[in-house]
């Protein structure tokens, strides 16, 4: 019998492009470990992020979202990390309405040289979901069961 | 125009002319003692007599301060007016026999011993003569007022107001440069606490910064000019024929249109007065790299002489290497060219005080470039002590008068593995070199990042040194780092011929992440207008709908996230797009 | 019911300090005590002029005159003069040898020979009361100015009259108006100079005392001629009672509308202010004065630019003299014809002199131009008191010469204006201003003094040369180093220590002082030593070879001798001097003749004081 698998977190990290993207790049080129948990989606801005993108993250099965933007001033668009703040600070309080634990998004600030934080508050979001456990919102998927990877491979 | 009749030559002057003026436009001379050039005539020495003709009869007549009329006839040389100026200097003889400036006067006007003694004499060379030149230059030019005459008669003085020190006195020496007997004298006090040879700072209030400055025009200096101070003088203004000093300029903010900009803003060099076991601006004789450059420049203060403060060059000197660089407590990173300005500083001073004895206290010696490693095997031939170990502190070797002046250098040697007290009459200290204090304001006002030590980051450490995340925008010099002249001149070169490649091209690819408004859906809420940074949304009324102008829009997709009616595409980033992301992501356990 | 006597109590300084409020109030009491306070009126004039006899009164309308008057005379004079009708004969004016007293002060020879413009009110009016003024056709003149003449019109008058400034320097009053009058500048301003430096000067002094309304009807006239806007009255500290009394009279002008806006309904705006000076002589120099007015050292400057055209704050303006100004209201009112008629060809009307120095009637009078000095020496001074000889006469304070006597049968050569020569002899002198000027002295502010045989003429150079020098402000080296050196030449040769290199020395200073000086100070502060160089050179010799002066003033030239015989004779050997010496220096016993060790004699001359019998030689 297999032993139980650790239960692995599936995070989406919305990453802005200038900043927290290229912090993320750095981290890897800095060969710094930072668990894969996180799968990266590269935006321009954070502050593209709809917050139904968010939801349907949730709704396809990831256990928490990373979003991470430029330090506040620093956006390369000027203002687009406040909206974010923002969206993510109402966004919470709808997860909250929803049953979600709130604790599941998180807002982090990532510069373009921090590669060191990148990989910080990636493994420490992982571990914090993984304390959290699965959130099983599979009910009422429209896209269908999940797929395995070698199904996805054939 | 009028006609004057000057020791019988015609002469036309304009109008209000002065006889005095007259007669030099004429070469004819006319002695003078109280007059001078910048100032209202005032005649209180009587020197200048002349003699003008009347219908019945002369006047004697002062010169500096009689206008001419028409047809006046004057003489300079009659005997009256000899008598007149002789007896006048010989009074003045009687009050003050020793001046030099009177005993020339007497010479030339033919008195030969002077018949008289006041009882007031002052036989003291430098003796005030009272000929006003001081008063008048401070009240008519400068405009300060500071000095003047107390008592009357042959007991009047020039004196400060009260005989105390003066507050209005803008200590400026225009009285000192106009005393006619050197009794009033100027001497600069210590300029920022160093004695005036070693002057680093400017001299006068309008000056040249340095012979090799670029562009090599004057400038004025706000605190020492006297027209700040006191709304007077204004000399400079007088005296420049092409017109070109202007108190009046202020800072002008000019706004150009731009598509590139290469910020070359530079380095700044950390102050080592905060690292207070060095003395630097404690202890007389420690220097900062840049005083040396300064000293050892031909140009400078001393003429390229190395030089203790009391004028006598140095038996030793310690130069010190990393000075708030590679240090846990300042800067971490290595200032990359102190090593080697430092074996500079080493080779020059050798060849200047050949006597000397150079120490060089290093940790590790950086001489990465081309030609650098021979030139350190050369300082170390021509005797430059090298000890490797960071150096503790630099102290006064002691009180007694035969230290005084001596410093000692306490450090560790680590290659002998011993602590070291070494007496030097000279301490350089090779500073880190540290970014601009205002880099965070203008990083945000460029939107650029920085990297943790500071300094502006690249686009890419090993593949885009020059460029920065946002196109059009680039670095070079030791704004992105520190790093020597080859180096700059390297990263600027390379950084214009990007600038120029893209202004060659003559057009600019926008990027083509752009928003744009689906007018159908849109319903004219105007959401998004306020949102866009870049002011790229405008509302058209007459349809009611909003519309992206595209040349403005950077694509960052705040618009695209905001709108309530989803009607606003974000090319390369939409909707669709980022849900089948998701769904990438999501569909892999 | 109008009173039936007046009593005009002379309350001029001079007549003040010697009591004569005292004896004003001892009469306000005498005659309540009488009961006659409703029928005498008592009324405190200024300053009468004969300031040798005061104090004095003079009860009108018949014009007595009572002189050296005391607290006790005033019983007596109630009693007889205003009870009984029998003026009092002892308290009269009896001049030296003559019979009789002379009741009438109009037939007093001091008065007789006057002519007043100037001081035309002095003793009639109370000077605190502008309605005492008025009465005597006080402001009347202004009034014909500003309803009937035009600005142009009065400087035509004025300029027709000859009025020049009787400051000293004679300038032409009507063409100084006219100059400030064209000058471009507003607003312009009106200055009166009564800064009267000149020691031993007190003709300013008295008008502002006796009459301070001439000046302010003057000064309003001339600023309706030439536009002016602001006066100001300049006043040597020095004056106290000149300064309150002109202050008073501005108030009360003031309150009458003389002064302020419109006044008169004419459109004029005047307004005076009054300025103290600070104790400098220089200051009575015209940009001196104007510098001190600002606020600014008293310094003169060097002219051009003039003060008509910048004077007072860089604005036009007209300084004149106080006693210029109080010539004005006359001669608007009467008209220039009757001013030019009176005075000489070249300086018409009358002047204000102080005489004083070695004359019977010392006082101030007010005499037409070309009057002769033997007039006024003689016939109004009284002449030389003590059957003392005439030496000389000091015109023009310390800025003016000497005229000597002249050798009455060696009469002197003159040139009068219109080139004859003639021979006169210096006394028969008409005085104006160019007649003074010829003979090398000046009309100067009218003083004059005069000089007998016990005057020394060096001492008397040396003494207004000691205050020209004093007085020097200083800015100009002639002048500063000048003025002392020659003091310095002078005291020695008071002091017997003179050359003859010392004489020529004092010409050639003297000379160029006067040649170079920046202002007025300086330029005429040499002019007592060169007229007394000239005319009594043989008394600067006699000090210097014979160490002796010829009039026995000054003192280390002085040898006293003891007469054997009137010591002996007369005084019996009384010793009183051998006592009284400081110096120990005389010897001799009672009865015995005495005798003066000349090596310990200081020459103090406490001997001569104190010898009853005048045994005490002075050689």
């Amino acid at each position: 019998m297999k032993e139980q698998e650790r239960f692995e977190p599936r995070i989406i990290g919305f990453l802005c492009n200038w900043c927290a993207y290229t912090g993320a790049d750095l981290a890897g080129v800095s060969r710094m470990k930072s668990a894969p948990n996180v799968r990266v989606l590269r935006l321009m801005c954070s502050g593209r992020v709809d917050p139904t993108f968010v939801l349907r993250a949730f709704q396809l099965g990831a256990d928490g979202v990373l979003v991470a933007g430029c330090h506040p001033g620093d956006c390369h668009y000027q203002e687009g990390n406040y909206k974010a703040l923002r969206r993510t600070l109402l966004l919470k309080r709808v997860l909250r309405q929803f049953g979600i634990d709130e604790r599941r998004l998180r807002l982090e600030w990532i510069s373009a040289s921090e590669g060191e934080k990148f990989a910080r508050v990636a493994n420490e979001f992982t571990e914090e979901i993984r304390a959290l456990g699965p959130l099983e919102l599979t009910a009422a998927l429209e896209t269908g069961p999940a797929l395995e990877l070698e199904e996805v491979r054939a | 125009m009028i006609t004057v009749n000057i020791n019988g030559v015609e002469r036309q002057v304009p109008e209000g002319t002065t006889i005095l003026q007259a007669a030099r436009a004429l070469d004819v001379s006319i002695p003078t003692l109280c007059y001078h050039p910048w100032l209202k005539p005032f005649g209180a020495c009587r020197i200048c007599t002349v003699q003008v003709q009347r219908p019945r009869g002369y006047e004697l007549l002062t010169a500096c301060n009689t206008p001419c009329e028409e047809g006046m006839v004057i003489r300079t040389d009659t005997d009256n007016v000899r008598q007149a100026r002789r007896v006048v200097l010989e009074l003045m003889l009687a009050r003050w026999p020793n001046v030099p400036v009177l005993q020339q006067l007497a010479a030339e006007l033919g008195v030969e011993k002077p018949r008289f003694r006041s009882e007031f004499c002052d036989e003291d060379p430098e003796a005030c003569i009272l000929c006003l030149r001081c008063v008048r230059i401070c009240e008519e030019v400068v405009g300060a007022s500071a000095i003047g005459y107390e008592d009357r008669g042959i007991k009047r003085r020039v004196v400060t107001p009260f005989n105390r020190e003066s507050e209005a006195c803008v200590a400026c020496g225009a009285c000192a440069q106009v005393c006619l007997t050197h009794h009033i004298k100027f001497e600069p006090e210590d300029y920022r606490g160093k004695p005036p040879e070693f002057l680093l700072g400017p001299n006068t209030a309008i000056f040249i910064p340095t012979p090799q400055a670029v562009p090599k025009v004057p400038r004025i200096d706000p605190e020492a000019c006297i027209h700040f101070k006191t709304n007077g003088c204004q000399k400079c203004v007088e005296v420049c024929e092409a017109k070109a000093v202007n108190h009046e300029m202020t800072d002008q903010e000019i706004e150009i249109e731009v598509g590139q900009i290469l910020l070359a803003t530079g380095y700044e060099l950390f102050d080592a007065s905060v690292m207070s076991q060095y003395g630097y601006g404690r202890l007389d004789n420690v220097y900062s790299a840049l005083d040396i450059e300064r000293m050892l420049n031909a140009t400078g203060p001393t003429g390229g002489r190395v030089l203790l403060k009391n004028g006598q060059p140095p038996r030793a000197v310690a130069i010190i290497h990393c000075v708030g660089s590679r240090d846990e407590n300042y800067q971490r990173y290595c200032s990359r060219v102190c090593c080697m300005y430092a074996l500079k500083f080493a080779h020059l001073i050798k060849e200047r005080c050949p006597e000397a004895e150079v120490y060089d206290f290093y940790i590790d010696m950086r001489a990465f470039g081309k030609g650098y490693e021979e030139f350190y095997s050369r300082v170390l031939h021509e005797g430059t002590n090298v000890i490797r170990g960071k150096v503790a502190e630099v102290v006064q070797a002691g009180w007694s008068k035969q230290d005084e002046g001596t410093l000692l250098v306490r450090c560790e040697d680590t290659l002998i593995g011993r602590f070291r007290e070494i007496p030097v009459d000279m301490v350089i200290l090779c500073n880190a070199i540290v970014p601009q204090r205002d880099a965070e304001r203008v990083a945000r006002l460029f939107g650029l990042s920085r990297s943790p030590d500071g300094f502006f980051l690249e686009r890419h450490p090993k593949l885009d040194p020059v460029a920065t995340s946002t196109d059009g925008l680039f670095v070079a010099g030791c704004a992105q780092g520190p790093k020597d002249i080859p180096d700059s001149v390297a990263q600027a070169s390379a950084a214009a011929a990007r600038m120029l490649a893209t202004i060659a091209k003559g057009v600019v690819e926008i990027d083509p992440v752009r928003a744009e408004i689906n007018e159908e859906f849109c319903s004219g809420c105007r959401v998004c207008n306020a949102l866009c940074p870049y002011s790229a949304i405008e509302y058209l009324a007459d349809k009611n709908v909003s519309r992206v102008n595209s040349a403005l829009c950077k694509g960052c997709g705040t618009c695209v996230a905001a709108c309530p009616a989803g009607a606003i595409t974000g090319y390369g980033f939409n909707d669709r797009q980022i849900q089948a992301e998701l769904e990438g992501l999501l569909a892999v356990r | 019911m109008p009173y039936r006597v007046h009593c005009m109590v002379c309350a001029g300084t001079g007549c003040v300090s010697n009591r004569s409020l005292d004896v004003r109030d001892a009469l306000e009491k005498e005659l309540r005590k009488r009961g006659l306070e409703h029928e005498v009126q008592i009324v405190t004039t200024g300053c009468n002029g004969f300031c040798a006899v005061g104090p004095l009164m003079v009860v009108q309308p018949d014009g007595i005159f009572y002189q050296q008057l005391t607290t006790k005379d005033v019983p007596q004079l109630v009693e007889e003069h205003f009870v009984k009708g029998r003026p009092v004969q002892r308290l009269m004016y009896t001049p030296p040898e003559a019979p009789a007293p002379i009741p009438k002060m109009s037939d007093i020879p001091f008065f007789k020979h006057q002519r007043l413009i100037a001081l035309r009110n002095r003793g009639l009016v109370d000077p605190e009361k502008i309605e005492d003024y008025i009465a005597r056709d006080g402001y009347q003149a202004l009034v014909k100015a500003l309803t009937q003449m035009t600005p142009d019109e009065i400087i035509e008058e004025i300029t027709r009259a000859g009025l020049r400034g009787r400051g000293g320097a004679g300038f032409p009053t009507g063409v100084k108006w006219r100059k400030v009058r064209e000058a471009r500048g507003e607003p312009k301003y009106i200055i009166c100079n009564g800064d009267e430096g000149d020691p031993g000067a007190f003709m300013d002094r008295s008008i502002f005392e006796s009459d301070p309304h001439s000046v302010i009807e003057g000064m309003l006239i001339g600023a309706r001629a030439i536009g002016a806007r602001y006066g100001v009255v300049y006043i040597r500290n020095e004056y106290p009672l000149a300064l309150e009394r002109i202050q008073i009279a501005i108030q009360q002008a003031r309150e009458y509308g003389l002064l302020g806006e419109n006044i008169l309904d004419s459109g004029l705006d005047f307004d005076i202010s009054v300025t103290r000076g600070a104790g400098a002589f220089v200051c009575g120099e015209e940009t001196a004065l104007i510098a001190s007015v600002e606020g600014r050292l008293g310094d003169p400057r060097a002219r051009p630019p003039y003060p008509a055209e910048s004077g007072l704050w860089g604005k036009p303006t007209c300084i004149n003299n106080v006693e210029t100004w109080a010539n004005v209201p006359p001669i608007i009112l009467n008209g220039w014809e009757w001013y030019s008629q009176i005075g000489t060809e070249r300086s018409k009307g009358t002047k204000v002199f102080s005489l004083v120095g070695k004359v019977r009637n010392t006082g101030l009078v007010e005499v037409p131009m070309g009057i002769t000095l033997r007039q006024l020496i003689y016939d109004i001074g009284g002449g030389i008191p003590g059957d003392k000889k005439f030496k000389a006469v000091q015109t023009g304070g310390p800025s003016g010469g000497c005229i000597p006597a002249g050798m009455m049968d060696q009469p002197i050569e003159y040139v009068a204006p219109d080139g004859k020569h003639e021979a006169r002899d210096y006394l028969d002198l008409p005085i104006d201003y160019e007649s003074l000027t010829e003979v090398g002295s000046m009309m100067g502010s009218g003083g004059l003094v005069v000089m007998d045989e016990d005057t020394c003429m060096v001492d008397v150079a040396r003494f207004f040369l000691a205050f020209t020098q004093d007085e020097s402000c200083g800015a100009c080296a002639p002048c500063r180093e000048g003025t002392k050196l020659m003091l310095d030449i002078l005291t020695r040769i008071t002091q017997g220590h003179g050359t003859m290199d010392d004489l020529r020395a004092l010409e050639e200073i003297g000379w160029v002082v006067k040649q170079t000086s920046l202002c007025g100070l300086g330029k005429t502060a040499p002019n007592p030593v060169l007229t007394t160089l000239k005319y009594f050179r043989d008394e600067y010799i006699a000090h210097i070879e014979a160490h002796k002066c010829p009039a026995h003033v000054c003192r280390e030239l002085n040898t006293y001798r003891i007469d054997p015989v009137i010591c002996v004779e007369r005084g019996h050997g009384c010793g009183v001097c051998r006592r009284e010496c400081p110096e120990k220096a005389i010897f001799g016993e009672k009865n015995q003749p005495h005798r003066i060790d000349t090596t310990k004699c200081k020459k103090c001359g406490v001997c001569v004081d104190v010898c009853h019998f005048n045994a005490v030689i002075v050689e």
